[in-house]
């Protein structure tokens, strides 16, 4: 390095480096432009010049600077080196990679260069290239722990994990005896763990076992040690000691599930469906009898029986299960049970029970069959389990009667209107949902769980400006307004981009999208630093695991969010490419115009409160707190913040497909994926490719009417373009034929027949219907009579409901506004879009989309006065929903649908 | 009802997502990867019979100071999931957990964390149930200006004695490597919602 300079300028060059090493870039870049001074063509210190006004934001200048050098002096391995590092700050990791194997043509043993080269084959899954630039690092210095332990991991990877054991008996060939040292202890037991992992994965169970045993007093940490010993057990079918050692660890901590799925494994008592045979049963309950009396104070031995019994035996154990977490006020008890709705039979048993004791605490102020008095708070926790089931089971207005019951009997418990909003939530009135989270929020308004729950509740209503107001009063981070952005909160951003979209503001709903994408891209950098981490920390169980799990990073269904999101976007930008600054969303657009004066009034109202709040605590920050670094820190300010840039896109197909192809790799099995395939693909006219995520979605889910939509318009497309004339057409056109012969759906029928098939086959369901309809529409657009009645023809049956209370209808309310936008847009029947609002009105008369009667959507709806409420005093709204349901069923009898609607 | 388990890679994400939901001091997904690969012993999870994420605990070995001890980073559980002792359970598990690990290897003696002084529920758990006393006052600990206690608890460790060591510090008492430094603070706090 430096060389071919006099020595004064030597030692300068050495200065540069070390500056630039230890962050001291001002006095590097003094020390290179006194070199330049005298040699203003020397390579390498332009090289280095450029490297550390790199790390001074002067990117463009790094850049020219870089090149020039390495123009200047292309036999160097410093210029080259330099201009890797410089790709690689701008995670350019291919070129970088490049960079570093010329320089290493120039210097092949510089280890500096090798090992830096190492990091990125790792980060980059080049596994062939890391495991010879692993071994090459072995090579020139096998005395160096981290060289054997990277050569090991290296082949690991490499899918050779014997190979990798290997190399770690010849590194532990060359210890001492007494290995290790005491300040190595950890290390060197995390390096056996990891043996005994890698010849698991072999296959090599017996060895794996003896490996274990043999180095037992070696390895620090205990739980791992004894968790690897039982897994093996298990595999090697040494039951019995299995169930031991299983045993032993419950006893550490009876509340890990996991230990007691393993312990049924090793008595045979375990089935992956949950299903047993009555003698099984028999023995499971015995089993976990006997457990219970080993470790009573776990609440896992308690619950886990509740999903194997049956019948009797099941009502019984819930019975005794149920009654002391109502005693003790367990909020959690209803989402803690709520799996075992999915279970046949068992909701219904739930539901008697807990009336039950409804029943009887309400007359006696005991449980069944006992003397002691129970404390009030059990109606209370009675009342709130029961509001739950019946939101769960679709029964709206018996929830909302159970959870006022429980407002009144104790206002000031937060819970309760948390639920309540989550209640109106489901039955379709967003806007009261928010009221009530608010106003649960403004009980306690230091706990940030009500607040993001409020947020939340808030973006559901497409109150987004107000929910930015109320999320800032946890995020403000110094100067910054919100670090909800720089702290990764995924939830937030995907909720505000979706309701972004509702409104139709596109930009910002790409923006808050983009972002979630964004993360998911760091999460993906965040490892490149712990490649030599791990290695020295040993902590290599856990490192293999984190590249894994990055592998199949974007399949995490908050990345799926936020690409369809995008894709979402693109396409509706592609479709209507004019509209894209902000629309009144449909719901507000809707309403009367004095309506539309009152909601804003109370947003505004809301809003300034919120404001209010942040300026008390604002000014309660502001005396303390300048920092405790003393520094203030300015963050750049936004230059798009609506996001308009993002909408000037060239193609916005082509950005689609971008976010498509992710999808594509990462989440092959969603059925999502390939429907938004087909949007895009059809609309770029790609038709073979259309075709594939067409064959894809059969493939899933042959029946979803989505499935059933995209195959016809696909079809339907084709048909009526004209017939081919160049090769490629033809060859296409004789594949399209060949498939549409083997697809069994449009076997010797036509589009229509194919259609009426599909039909027939799902005449009870909704949205199959809907489908057809539409699809009538777009075959024979003279038939959209034909297809409104079709609709309107569907009835909404009632749930079988084994004797429980109320009766539940099967349509829900989300399709149910589906098939409204369906008709009013697609089909364009005014009349019957307003039939249809009046019908749905009736079965969702919480609903503000439908204008329900009992929605905040009416005038004189008693939720509409929930935001003008004061929040702080939290005394009961309680309103009669019962009373109101039986009077607007009764004075809108005259319905058609509502035949079949009986109550 | 809970399953109180050791965390995986797998959790992280869920963990982050908890965090963000229930506490003002947040961290950035680097700073999770940076526990479970230093310590993958010391994060521990509360994972409830839907399979939802809704506790954790984040602990640490400090390695900054001479003195190597354990550190409480972060603890959290969901409003909606408290009177369970979900909170107390993930905190004996990563005690535990310290007392194996690092007090018989490197003599670390006491666990620390920092708790708002305001938080009287989290205040009341970490005395009252844990047995942690109030080392220090430091001031202005939080962005928000709030003062912390500095709390403090003995790891017993004196029953681990069959592979007994010395106390010093070292190994995992060494400085982090340059890349990581620019984690964020460790600030950890309990909030009211670990009404246990």
């Amino acid at each position: 390095m430096g060389a071919s300079l006099p020595p004064k300028e030597a030692n300068l060059f050495k200065l540069i480096v070390k500056s630039y090493e230890t962050k001291q870039y001002k006095k590097g870049l003094k020390a290179a432009d006194a070199i330049l001074k005298k040699f203003p063509d020397h390579g390498e210190t332009l090289s280095m010049k450029g490297l550390t006004l790199n790390c001074m934001d002067r990117k463009p200048e790094a850049y020219e600077l870089v090149r020039m050098g390495l123009k200047n002096d292309l036999k160097s391995h410093v210029c080259w080196h330099v201009y890797g590092l410089l790709y690689r700050s701008d995670r350019e990791y291919r070129e970088a990679i490049k960079c570093y194997r010329n320089a290493l043509r120039i210097d092949p043993d510089n280890i500096e260069i090798l090992r830096d080269l190492s990091l990125l084959q790792a980060q980059m899954r080049d596994l062939d290239g890391f495991v010879q630039t692993r071994q090459q690092l072995l090579t020139l210095k096998p005395n160096h722990r981290m060289n054997w332990i990277g050569f090991a991991v290296s082949h690991h990877l490499n899918s050779n994990a014997s190979k990798a054991v290997e190399i770690l008996e010849a590194y532990e060939g060359t210890l001492e005896d007494d290995y290790p040292p005491d300040n190595e202890r950890c290390e060197h037991g995390e390096m056996l763990l990891y043996k005994v992992s890698l010849l698991e994965e072999c296959g090599s169970h017996e060895r794996a076992f003896a490996e274990l045993q043999k180095k037992q007093f070696k390895i620090v940490d205990k739980l791992s040690f004894k968790e690897q010993e039982v897994t093996l057990l298990v595999k090697l079918g040494r039951l019995e000691e299995g169930a031991k050692l299983y045993k032993a660890l419950l006893s550490m901590n009876p509340d890990n599930y996991r230990y007691y799925e393993g312990l049924q494994k090793c008595v045979g008592l375990r089935s992956e469906n949950g299903q047993y045979s009555s003698d099984e049963i028999d023995k499971l309950d015995a089993l976990y009898k006997s457990l219970g009396q080993d470790y009573t104070w776990s609440s896992a031995v308690k619950r886990i029986p509740l999903d194997f019994l049956q019948g009797n035996q099941f009502h019984e154990a819930a019975d005794k299960y149920i009654r002391p977490l109502l005693t003790k006020g367990v909020p959690s008890l209803f989402s803690d049970l709520s799996p075992l709705y999915d279970h046949p039979g068992k909701a219904e048993v739930l539901e008697q029970l807990i009336l039950e004791l409804e029943h009887s605490i309400k007359a006696n102020g005991t449980y069944p069959g006992r003397v002691d008095k129970e404390p009030p708070s059990t109606l209370l926790w009675t009342l709130f389990y029961l509001a739950q089931h019946y939101d769960r089971r679709g029964q709206y207005d018996l929830a909302l009667t159970k959870i006022d019951e429980a407002i009144s009997h104790t206002p000031t418990v937060i819970d309760l209107y948390s639920v309540k909003s989550r209640i109106m939530k489901h039955a379709g009135d967003l806007p009261a949902a928010a009221a009530l989270a608010d106003e649960a929020r403004c009980m306690d308004l230091a706990d940030r769980y009500i607040n993001s729950e409020c947020v939340k509740r808030m973006l559901q209503a497409d109150q987004v400006p107000l929910a930015e107001k109320t999320a800032v009063l946890f995020t403000k981070d110094g100067d910054q307004h919100t670090n909800l952005h720089d702290m990764q909160c995924m939830w937030y951003e995907l909720a505000s981009g979706d309701s972004y979209f509702r409104q139709g503001d596109l930009g910002r709903a790409l923006k808050k999208f983009l972002a979630v994408e964004k993360h998911y891209a760091d999460i993906t950098e965040d490892q490149f630093d712990f490649h030599s981490y791990c290695l020295r920390k040993m902590t290599l169980r856990a490192y293999v695991a984190m590249l894994k799990f990055q592998d199949r990073l974007h399949s995490h269904s908050y990345f799926q969010k936020a690409a369809s999101g995008a894709i979402r976007c693109y396409l509706k930008l592609y479709d209507s490419p004019s509209k894209s600054t902000t629309e009144e969303d449909d719901e507000t657009s809707k309403l009367l115009p004095s309506q539309k004066k009152k909601m804003r009034q109370k947003q505004r109202k809301a809003e300034a409160r919120a404001k209010k709040e942040a300026e008390v605590k604002n000014e309660e920050q502001s005396a303390s707190s300048i920092s405790k670094s003393g520094k203030r820190h300015v963050k750049p300010v936004d230059p798009d913040p609506k996001g308009e840039k993002l909408l000037q896109v060239e193609d916005p197909l082509l950005e689609a497909t971008k976010y498509l192809k992710l999808l594509q790799k990462n989440s092959p099995d969603s059925f999502e994926t390939h429907l938004l395939s087909f949007e895009v693909n059809i609309r770029k006219q790609k038709v073979l490719l259309a075709l594939q995520a067409l064959k894809q979605m059969l493939r899933l889910d042959a029946e979803n009417p989505d499935s059933h939509r995209c195959l016809i318009m696909f079809f339907h497309k084709v048909d009526s373009t004209t017939t081919p004339v160049t090769d490629a057409e033809k060859l296409i056109w004789s594949v399209l034929e060949a498939e549409r012969l083997s697809l069994s759906q449009l076997h010797e029928k036509s589009l229509l027949e194919a259609n009426m098939f599909f039909l027939e086959k799902h005449k009870e369901s909704l949205m199959h219907r809907a489908a057809v309809a539409e699809m009538l529409y777009v075959l024979e657009p003279s038939k959209k009579c034909e297809a409104v009645t079709l609709i309107e023809e569907s009835s909404n049956n009632i749930i079988p409901s084994g004797g429980a209370l109320g009766a539940v209808s099967v349509w829900r309310l989300k399709d149910c506004i589906a098939v409204h936008k369906l008709i009013n847009t697609v089909l364009a029947d005014q009349d019957a879009a307003i039939r249809w609002k009046g019908r749905c009105a009736q079965y969702f008369p919480y609903s503000t989309y439908f204008e329900g009667k009992l929605s905040s959507a009416m005038p004189d709806s008693a939720y509409n006065q929930i935001g003008g409420k004061s929040p702080e005093n939290g005394t009961a709204i309680s309103h009669t929903h019962g009373d109101k349901i039986t009077d607007s069923i009764a004075s809108n009898g005259k319905l058609e649908g509502f035949k079949e609607l009986t109550i | 009802m809970v399953c109180i388990r050791k965390a995986t890679i797998d959790d992280l994400l869920a963990m982050q997502a908890c965090n963000l939901l229930c506490l003002p001091e947040n961290y950035q997904m680097k700073y999770y990867f940076y526990h479970i690969l230093s310590w993958p012993q010391l994060l521990y999870v509360a994972e409830d019979y839907n399979g939802r994420i809704v506790g954790y605990v984040l602990a640490k070995m400090e390695e900054e100071t001479n003195e190597c001890h354990g550190h409480i980073t972060s603890l959290a559980v969901l409003r909606t999931h408290r009177k369970l002792g979900l909170a107390t359970k993930l905190m004996s598990a990563a005690q535990t957990a310290m007392e194996q690990v690092c007090l018989r290897v490197f003599g670390a003696e006491y666990v620390s964390l920092h708790v708002r002084k305001s938080n009287r529920a989290a205040f009341h758990l970490y005395t009252e149930t844990l047995g942690y006393k109030i080392h220090d006052i430091e001031a202005k600990y939080y962005a928000d200006g709030e003062d912390a206690y500095d709390m403090r608890k003995q790891l017993k460790g004196k029953q681990y004695h069959h592979h007994h060591h010395h106390h010093h510090a070292g190994g995992c008492c060494a400085p982090e490597p340059k890349s990581l430094e620019a984690k964020p603070e460790s600030k950890s706090e309990a909030k009211s919602s670990t009404k246990a």
